[in-house]
């Protein structure tokens, strides 16, 4: 099955040009309220701004799951039907306003930029896909987008703050949109509450408890979970708190997940950093198969794991990070003749781009995996204090 | 002798400069009317020396035949000493005039190759370092290091550039001053005498890099002063250590403790003051006994810290005892940082967290074998101990990390300087624990 186009105007390169911003509008007929932070909030909710008028953005991304998915489904539904089916699995929009712009280093190793891939490099322009992307909100035009935007509840609000005649340039509308969509990501505390059970250990006003503790040990040692190589745990050199991802790219191997649709043409690849979705690097064959490394502030609140929703509890996915090399048998199908078909989500070439030299993928058969059954419950019982939303004890309060 | 500390000899270096080669430190103009004063101050001199001993033959004139004595004979020495006295006074004055500001520099390179992997024989142009001093009046002056190291310095390199010490300093009596600004902290042997020419051997020595982090310096106040007896003392209250800035993933904090969390008066978190006290003896002629302390909480405000309330407390103590050929030192230094407990769980599986203790000790002696006009050749051997992580605060069994061995490290080698300011070295290090740091040593360096 070939993969559908992003945008069903097929014009993705117009609407980036948009966000190459001049000045949003003039303050002609602004008050001090409602603000764009206001309108943010206002449009984020909205599911009159797709083609089916019930998928918002809160939809996928939703407040009280994290703003991520609340189902397990590996990819969402959407389109004028909300039967297109999506691609990759609903990132979490916590913290995401960190996110540096993509870029490579003097090494040549890829970190930062927003969706799986990185392909957009700032809040606004990441917004941009899944307003026209045919598998999810699926307006027609940006003409068809701000007709709903001109017909919102909060129309008048988004005139107040852009100007009386702001709907008269669907470009400059388009663009006012997306910055309002951005300034509410940045600004709303909801969306970097930075109150996780693990926060307030890191502030002095608790002490974890023990398999907490234990399991704390686990991620940061570099001969076990080594998790904190990418999910950096403590504070930054500026004493900020962690973001628990170092923005880096790696390449997992993760499973074929047959429950995506789009798996079922055998010849749809889904390679993170050169395609489909993103073009600019598909000649840079050694980064196939990598995707951004997640935050994992609010991992026990996900439905699904990794960019294709292979598995859906923690502990599974915790489970296939250390015994991937030991136990190839319990996560990859089998061929007719009976061997493991390791990587199988990979074409075979490719297969040497999937990380097996550091802890913990680093296993052989027959080896012990890097954690074991109890150490993985501990580990698990650590990664359930990144939850944002935990009230400190009235007692522990400073 | 320089009223603010006998130990420490770029500034007594630079102070005597100032005080006794303010000829050639002068302007050449300075210069012209110094000299002309000194030669009518001679001639004065002279007369005087003539008329006393004119008036002597004439009293003894007077005695054998008795005669009032005329006024000339008794008025003119005493109107030619108080010329003199003005004259003196202005020469006083024309010499501190001369010598308002002093240049000083120093600079190493060392070559090291390890014994057992001489592919990572490294050559380096570890510190260059220029500094000033201004003297604005006979009692106040400012003084200035800037240092370079490792030769390049910018974003893709390793060298670094930094202000070593500034600070404004006043003598406030012939016993006793005030300094503000950024100092050195006196502690220990090398912190303040730190150039090459004060140290045996190619590198500065472990204790007094690792335990006390040369080159340690704070910002803040300091009183010093000296007694007839021979005790220099130095107090003061300075900016101290930011813990929040520890980093239990990297070996910084093993290497050195009080080095990963030192502030360097960079944008200085100062909520917590630090206050050091420290004394020497140098009563005895080549003689130095002294110690130490310096204390102050780390916290600095940190919000949202979990070590708030950690303290960072050094103290040591040394002996330098220099005579005839021989020059010998010992130092003891020990640090602790308390209330790490709660901290140090939140580092619970990374590889360094914040000691409890650490110290290191060492002895080392010298002896000038050989000498020749400016040529001396100076073999010395020095042992040290050391601990970087001597003890932790308890966390749960199991999540903790041992406290590290007990390093000890063999330095044997020998100076040979070129006079008192150019120095070439050579040594041989040896360690216990970690065979594989043994090396071998080169290096040269100058100090003026």
């Amino acid at each position: 099955m070939e993969r559908r186009r992003l945008f069903a105007n097929g014009a993705p390169c117009a609407l980036a040009a948009l966000i190459s911003l001049g000045p949003v509008f003039a303050d002609e007929g602004r008050s001090g309220d409602p603000t764009p932070v206001n309108l943010g909030a206002q449009i984020f909710a909205d599911p009159g701004l797709s083609a089916s008028g019930d998928l918002a953005c809160a939809t996928c991304h939703d407040p009280a799951n994290a703003h991520a998915q609340s189902n397990d489904l590996p990819v969402q539904l959407g389109g004028a039907n909300r039967d297109v089916p999506g691609f990759r699995a609903v990132p979490s929009l916590r913290y995401v306003s960190f996110t540096p712009k993509f870029a490579f280093d003097d090494e040549g190793t890829p970190s930062g930029g927003f969706d799986r891939d990185g392909r957009a490099n700032d809040l606004m322009a990441q917004a941009i896909r899944p307003l026209f992307s045919a598998h999810e909100m699926a307006n027609e035009s940006i003409e068809a987008l701000v007709s709903r935007l001109a017909g919102a509840r909060y129309a008048g609000d988004f005139r107040a703050v852009f100007g009386q005649r702001v709907f008269e340039d669907h470009d400059a509308t388009l663009r006012a949109l997306l910055f309002a969509l951005a300034q509410y990501q940045k600004s709303d505390p909801d969306f970097q509450p930075f109150d996780s059970k693990y926060d307030e250990f890191l502030r002095g006003s608790l002490r974890l408890s023990p398999a907490e503790l234990r399991g704390l040990a686990l991620f940061n040692r570099a001969d076990k979970g080594n998790c904190a190589a990418c999910h950096p745990s403590g504070r930054d050199p500026n004493g900020e708190l962690p973001l628990f991802t170092d923005f880096s790219y790696d390449n997992l191997g993760v499973p074929r997940n047959p429950r995506i649709a789009a798996t079922q043409a055998a010849g749809y690849l889904d390679l993170g950093l050169c395609g489909p979705d993103r073009t600019d690097l598909a000649d840079q064959r050694n980064l196939c198969g990598a995707f951004k490394v997640p935050t994992l502030r609010n991992v026990a609140t996900r439905r699904v794991f990794f960019h294709n929703g292979r598995f859906t509890t923690l502990r599974d996915a915790l489970r296939f990070y250390v015994r991937r090399d030991t136990d190839a048998a319990a996560f990859y199908p089998l061929a007719a003749d009976g061997t493991v078909q390791k990587f199988d989500d990979l074409p075979a070439e490719l297969a040497g781009n999937v990380n097996t030299a550091e802890v913990p993928y680093d296993r052989k058969p027959g080896e012990a995996p890097r954690l074991f059954e109890d150490e993985i419950a501990d580990l698990e019982a650590f990664l359930n204090t990144l939850t944002d939303g935990y009230r400190l004890p009235s007692n522990l309060r400073k | 002798m320089d009223p603010v500390r006998i130990r420490r000899p770029r500034f007594a270096r630079s102070f005597t400069l100032a005080l006794v080669s303010a000829a050639t430190a002068a302007t050449p103009m300075a210069h012209a009317d110094e000299a002309q004063l000194r030669a009518e101050i001679a001639e004065l001199r002279a007369q005087i020396a003539e008329m006393k001993a004119q008036m002597k033959t004439i009293v003894e004139q007077g005695k054998a035949s008795p005669r009032a004595p005329t006024a000339a004979a008794t008025t003119a020495p005493a109107e030619l000493a108080t010329r003199i006295e003005k004259l003196e006074e202005t020469v006083a004055k024309e010499t501190a005039r001369g010598s308002d500001t002093t240049l000083t520099s120093y600079g190493e390179i060392a070559l090291s190759r390890p014994r057992y992997d001489a592919n990572e024989t490294q050559a380096d142009l570890v510190r260059a370092v220029i500094g000033f001093g201004h003297r604005f009046d006979d009692k106040t002056r400012v003084y200035g290091e800037f240092e370079w190291e490792h030769a390049v310095t910018s974003a893709d390199d390793h060298g670094e550039t930094a202000v070593e010490q500034l600070y404004v300093e006043r003598k406030l009596t012939d016993h006793f001053g005030a300094r503000a600004g950024l100092m050195l902290i006196p502690l220990g042997l090398l912190n303040e005498s730190h150039e090459p020419t004060a140290y045996y051997g190619v590198f500065r020595n472990f204790v007094e890099t690792a335990i006390i982090p040369t080159t340690w310096r704070e910002g803040g106040l300091a009183v010093y002063g000296n007694t007839d007896a021979g005790i220099s003392w130095n107090v003061g209250v300075t900016t101290g250590f930011d813990l929040s800035k520890w980093d239990p993933t990297s070996d910084e904090g093993r290497e050195s403790p009080l080095g990963s969390i030192h502030q360097e008066l960079q944008l200085a978190r100062a909520r917590n003051l630090s206050f050091y006290a420290a004394a020497n003896y140098q009563g005895v002629p080549g003689l130095t006994v002294g110690g130490g302390v310096f204390t102050g909480k780390a916290g600095q405000g940190a919000t949202d810290f979990a070590a708030p309330n950690a303290r960072v407390t050094l103290w040591e103590g040394h002996a330098r005892w220099q005579t005839g050929p021989f020059d010998l030192q010992a130092l003891y230094a020990r640090g602790t940082i308390t209330d790490t407990e709660a901290l140090n769980l939140t580092f619970v599986g990374d590889p360094t967290p914040v000691p409890k203790s650490f110290w290191g000790a060492y002895m080392q002696g010298a002896w000038q074998a050989w000498s020749k006009g400016d040529y001396a050749l100076t073999p010395f051997a020095r042992y040290e101990r050391l601990n970087t992580a001597s003890s932790y605060a308890p966390v749960p069994e199991g999540l903790g990390v041992p406290a590290s061995p007990t390093e000890a490290v063999w330095t044997i080698g020998a100076n040979f300087n070129l006079g008192p300011n150019v120095v070439f070295k050579t040594d041989y290090q040896k360690f216990k624990v970690d065979s594989s740091r043994d090396r071998f040593d080169l290096g040269m360096g100058y100090a003026f």
